[in-house]
């Protein structure tokens, strides 16, 4: 039996599915081809707006780390690992989406290149949350060590950011945010942007949705102790 | 300032006292740094000097990175050894005391494994074209070695309580040090193959090492005192 919270929640995730599929559709089938790229571009619709939001997720986990240290927060402990794993989702779609369209653009399928070496990082680093939170019990040690590593992880968002601009690198730098403009065409940019809200919404739905599945599977598991004492 | 000061300094002499009567953690990174170097060496090709020069700052600062590791991921050892851990978190021991006294003891045996690591890497190369070793390298490598420590001591103390400490050190070592080591790289190319001065670098990729070296340090500094906290 749904909870009306529940089914509010399925409504909404349902909702930010279909305007995630439109994004897509969108950037798919009513923009142009690219005059240099031809159809390949077309996976900046997904790669783009999975970086942005990747970083997103980085600092969701910032402020659940912040307010972890802080406040002393329990529930804070469950977003931070909630954004962790979407974190780690984003920047392995980013990392994969990259590599479908290096190889027939740049002519590999990866390069040590700035940008894509300290993306990897960030997937370590954030494959490396989830393992410390799920190596230590529960407990305010255990929020504080993961409230740590949250801020840390914060810290490579902005590198991976300027790598283009501070390091030689094959990936070419932003395109979008820089002076003098877009130097992308105007449908394309409006389908990008629309992909990227479709998607950033969907993650922070998502990590919401996973961060009260965390909460309840803790409620249920101490109830199951309870209920063994007695 | 009196008390804070003392504190630091009774908690450095005894760090330095436990670190020093036993040698082991030193030695085993610095024999684990000899054999890593040797193995580069024999996979090396001579090469033209400024290869000879790239291949010397590559494995020098490689090697110095993983025995580094090695030393670090150990920094609390003697802390969780008979209950002492506890017992300074039961004092009212300043955590930012604590913290300068932790990482003094780590830039110490930090810079043991690291100044010796470059002269060995240097001598290996056994090429009388190139210079190899400077005093201006030496000094790169020692500011990088600031950020690497602060990064060391803080997921050392993170990791306390994990039971996957082994695993999970270097798979965050290395990605949290990535933008120190780059900088540190950078710079020292700059200063050994293009002989740019530190002055020169100071704008360039040694200002970044320092930027990086002021965040993880005040990082460390700050969230130290968060990470022993009682539980």
């Amino acid at each position: 039996m749904l909870e009306k919270s529940d089914s509010r929640g399925f409504a909404v995730g349902g909702a930010l599915i279909v305007l995630l599929l439109g994004a897509w559709a969108f950037g798919i089938f009513a923009t142009p081809t690219d005059a240099a790229q031809g159809e390949v571009y077309r996976i900046i619709y997904l790669h783009v707006p999975a970086a942005i939001s990747a970083f997103g997720a980085a600092y969701v986990l910032l402020i659940a780390s912040v307010i972890s240290i802080w406040k002393k927060s329990e529930n804070s402990g469950y977003w931070g690992k909630a954004s962790a794993e979407f974190g780690l989702g984003l920047t392995v779609i980013t990392l994969a989406t990259g590599s479908i369209w290096g190889y027939p653009t740049w002519g590999v399928w990866w390069t040590w290149d700035a940008r894509i070496t300290t993306t990897f990082l960030l997937a370590l680093l954030f494959g490396g949350y989830i393992l410390l939170y799920d190596s230590m019990p529960q407990g305010s040690r255990r929020d504080r060590a993961c409230g740590v590593l949250g801020i840390l992880i914060a810290v490579d968002v902005p590198i991976i950011y300027k790598s283009v601009t501070w390091w030689r690198t094959l990936h070419q730098p932003p395109s979008i945010l820089r002076e003098g403009g877009s130097t992308m065409e105007p449908e394309m940019l409006r389908a990008l942007g629309f992909s990227f809200v479709a998607l950033l919404l969907f993650s922070l739905w998502g990590i919401w949705v996973r961060a009260n599945n965390l909460k309840l599977a803790r409620a249920i598991e101490l109830e199951s102790y309870k209920s063994f004492k007695e | 300032m009196n008390l804070y000061f003392h504190q630091f300094w009774r908690l450095f002499s005894q760090y330095i006292k436990i670190e020093f009567a036993n040698l082991e953690r030193l030695i085993s990174a610095l024999l684990f740094s000899c054999t890593l170097l040797i193995m580069f060496v024999f996979a090396q090709e001579v090469t033209e000097p400024s290869a000879v020069q790239g291949y010397y700052i590559s494995q020098s600062l490689l090697t110095a990175m993983f025995a580094l590791q090695i030393s670090f991921a150990r920094a609390l050892e003697p802390d969780t050894q008979d209950g002492v851990f506890d017992q300074i978190r039961s004092m009212s021991i300043s955590r930012g005391a604590w913290f300068w006294a932790k990482y003094g003891v780590v830039i110490i045996t930090g810079g043991m494994i690291l100044i010796p690591t470059l002269a060995i890497a240097a001598f290996f190369q056994t090429d009388a074209r190139v210079e190899l070793l400077t005093v201006d390298m030496v000094i790169i490598d020692l500011i990088a070695l600031l950020g690497l420590g602060a990064v060391g001591v803080l997921l050392s103390t993170m990791m306390l309580g994990s039971g996957t400490r082994q695993i999970l050190y270097p798979i965050l070592y290395f990605p949290l040090t990535t933008p120190v080591l780059i900088s540190a790289v950078e710079a020292n190319k700059m200063s050994l193959i293009d002989g740019a001065t530190l002055g020169t670098l100071m704008n360039s990729w040694l200002g970044l090492l320092i930027i990086f070296d002021i965040v993880y340090i005040t990082a460390g500094f700050l969230l130290f005192g968060e990470l022993v906290g009682s539980d």
